[in-house]
């Protein structure tokens, strides 16, 4: 396929699909990080990947602020959902457009050169935020956020070594394989989350075994 | 604790994975979810199984609806609910409505609501923003519960709802779950609320949480959240399992509210219940739904029956709480105030026999008590005999007792002191209990009274 033209690098990212997923599932079911469903931590770590993690994580931090402050401003013009939203999303492509203004005029190579799709998409991100804001509150939205970018720069690393990319490259079928034979495992794992034992301490501490004879 | 005994306990606690894959898949069809997740069509098959629900006062499906409402129709209390909200969104009460022109009804905050605060407030819920799915949803206007005056302390405005998890006709788990201020009046623990563990027995409350940790009075006052009776405890079990059998959901969280005037009410079903009701009830679910399964359960009066057989606390507890007295055994762990405010652990007969507490000359005289106040003649086996009376007193079973002790010679006997009935008129003394004590028991026994 890489020998018709198809770039080695599509390949890979196509390959490494698997394996985040499957990182994320794992920290669902297994360590418990809930993060903002599959799609969200997917999507920033492939972000990150075509960003670099450096202006990455500077592009979604600038976009979680401004779209939140933006909400808080608009909240006061009572609005229906779709325009409210739309009127966000315009104030965090400006605040975008800004910093690549600042790149260029500060000769940041790596800012200006990051694909233009990965920031689009980071853009979008900002609705879901906002629900999640809405629908369970800013203390809540905060910890799924911070939970959501741990797991989006866990992938990130994982994605972005050498060697997990030789291995994918060069056993594409076992990875795959591999990933659905975990996955299948997961989804039938049925013991407490690692954050449960947590949780749960106190109720644990407090249970009575039953007594051997 | 070890870490192996902490791994085998953790077993007994239900987590997400084993609820959603043991529980709720297996137990709850597709289409039974997908009623219990739309509060209109819950009540509509409530209702026609003549349980309980809320007025209805009107609803909105389209835009076009809300054109033509009739907002006179209106009482001056409601709420307003979208149907397919998640945990208590986009829920907006309504207290009561000014007398003066524009008529604009009160928010829970005090605040007015007009009427194109409420139209926007429908265009929002219609276009699905508070909904599962974001997917267009439907408003409805619905009567408000009063509050119940026995509550009223406890709840900052809102109303609290009994939630019970009831797995195979059985109810395994109970709690109340009072809105605060932090949760702006809604009952949802994990938006402040506070759930409170209920006694399945009784109905008695007791541990509580908040925000995940374990508190013992309401946040900001000193009112106690354990030890409160939830009304008609027997009657708001046995009406939870009958809204089981009707939804046709084997695993199901249902939630009951009391009015002040039309009595219990079925405010929701859940068909996703929430799990930290394990915390506030500090006991494992795993292990009562593995009980319950397989049961065959042929009336609601039935199910209420083994709940509270299987899941109530202790006869011995509930005797307590009826009597306000505590159930002690033969041999009780006792403490002793001495002069420098220390205390002196000792082990103690309980002695019905007797009238007076007796104390040993040995110990008395160790603990400084040997200054007699009095002489007094008794009767005894030996004969005629007089023996001095102190004053002092003892810690038994976290009570103070003060005591007009005897002081004998106990030294060849086993306990120093021995306490008599003048001195257990706050106890209810049980034979069969801690007859012996082994050392393990002992320390059960210390630790449950509080004594290191």
């Amino acid at each position: 396929m890489v020998n018709q033209g198809v770039p080695q690098e599509t390949v890979i990212l196509i390959l490494m699909l698997p394996i985040v997923a499957t990182i994320i599932a794992f920290g669902r079911q297994v360590i418990g990080i809930r993060g903002f469903g599959i799609y969200t931590p997917l999507i920033i770590t492939f972000a990150f990947l075509a960003t670099g993690l450096k202006y990455g994580l500077a592009i979604f931090i600038v976009i979680l602020l401004v779209g939140t402050l933006m909400r808080f401003l608009v909240r006061y013009i009572r609005l229906l959902y779709l325009p409210r939203m739309a009127i966000v999303l315009t104030a965090v492509a400006l605040a975008i457009l800004a910093i690549f203004l600042e790149g260029a005029y500060s000769g940041r190579k790596g800012l200006i050169a990051s694909s233009i799709f990965a920031v689009l998409i980071m853009i979008t991100l900002v609705e879901k935020f906002v629900v999640v804001q809405i629908e369970r509150g800013a203390r809540e939205a905060i910890i799924l956020t911070i939970e959501t970018l741990f797991l989006s720069i866990i992938c990130y690393w994982v994605a972005a070594s050498v060697w997990l990319r030789n291995l994918v490259f060069i056993y594409p079928f076992w990875i795959i394989f591999g990933a659905v034979i975990i996955n299948i495992l997961l989804g039938k794992w049925t013991g407490l989350r690692l954050f449960e034992y947590w949780r749960f301490r106190e109720v644990i501490k407090r249970v009575d075994l039953p007594e051997k004879k | 604790m070890n870490m192996l005994a902490f791994l085998k306990k953790s077993k007994y606690v239900l987590g997400l994975n084993a609820r959603n894959l043991n529980y709720l898949r297996p137990s709850n069809s597709l289409r039974a979810i997908r009623i219990a997740d739309n509060k209109l069509l819950t009540k509509k098959i409530l209702r026609k199984a003549s349980l309980p629900v809320l007025q209805n006062y009107g609803l909105i499906r389209q835009i076009k609806e809300l054109k033509e409402f009739d907002w006179s129709t209106l009482p001056s209390t409601f709420t307003l609910k979208p149907n397919c909200g998640l945990g208590g969104q986009g829920i907006l009460v309504v207290y009561g409505r000014k007398k003066k022109f524009p008529y604009p009804w009160i928010k829970a905050d005090g605040r007015p609501v007009n009427i194109k605060d409420l139209e926007n407030h429908i265009l929002n819920i219609l276009e699905g923003t508070f909904s599962l799915t974001s997917l267009p949803d439907i408003a409805f206007f619905e009567e408000r519960i009063k509050l119940l005056k026995l509550f009223k302390p406890y709840v900052y405005r809102g109303i609290p709802d009994i939630r019970i998890i009831i797995y195979n006709s059985v109810p395994v788990m109970a709690q109340l779950r009072l809105p605060t201020k932090e949760s702006s009046g809604r009952a949802n623990l994990h938006q402040g609320g506070i759930g409170v563990g209920i006694d399945l027995g009784t109905g008695i409350t007791t541990t509580a949480i908040h925000r995940g940790r374990l508190i013992e009075y309401v946040p900001g006052a000193r009112l106690l959240l354990k030890g409160l009776q939830i009304p008609e405890w027997k009657e708001i079990l046995k009406l939870a399992i009958q809204a089981q059998i009707v939804s046709r959901l084997n695993f199901l969280g249902v939630d009951i509210a009391i009015d002040r005037e039309k009595g219990l009410i079925i405010s929701e079903l859940n068909a996703r219940p929430g799990l930290s009701i394990q915390i506030a009830n500090l006991s494992p679910l795993a292990d009562r739904l593995l009980r319950v399964k397989g049961l065959k359960i042929k009336n609601p009066l039935k199910g209420a029956k083994i709940s509270q057989d299987l899941f109530g606390g202790e006869v011995e507890e509930t005797l307590e709480e009826v009597s306000g007295k505590k159930v002690i055994g033969i041999n009780e762990p006792i403490e002793i105030p001495d002069r420098q405010s220390g205390k002196y652990p000792t082990m103690a007969k309980i002695d019905t026999g007797a009238y007076r507490t007796t104390i040993s000359t040995n110990l008395a005289r160790q603990l400084g008590l040997n200054e007699a106040m009095r002489y007094k003649k008794v009767r005894g086996a030996l004969g005629l005999e007089e023996r001095p009376i102190i004053e002092f007193s003892f810690i038994l079973d976290k009570k103070l007792v003060s005591t007009e002790a005897f002081i004998a010679d106990r030294s060849q006997l086993k306990y120093d002191i021995i306490v008599g009935r003048k001195d257990l008129k706050q106890f209810l003394v049980d034979p069969s209990k801690n007859i012996f004590m082994s050392q393990r028991v002992l320390e059960k026994v210390k630790e449950k009274r509080g004594i290191k």
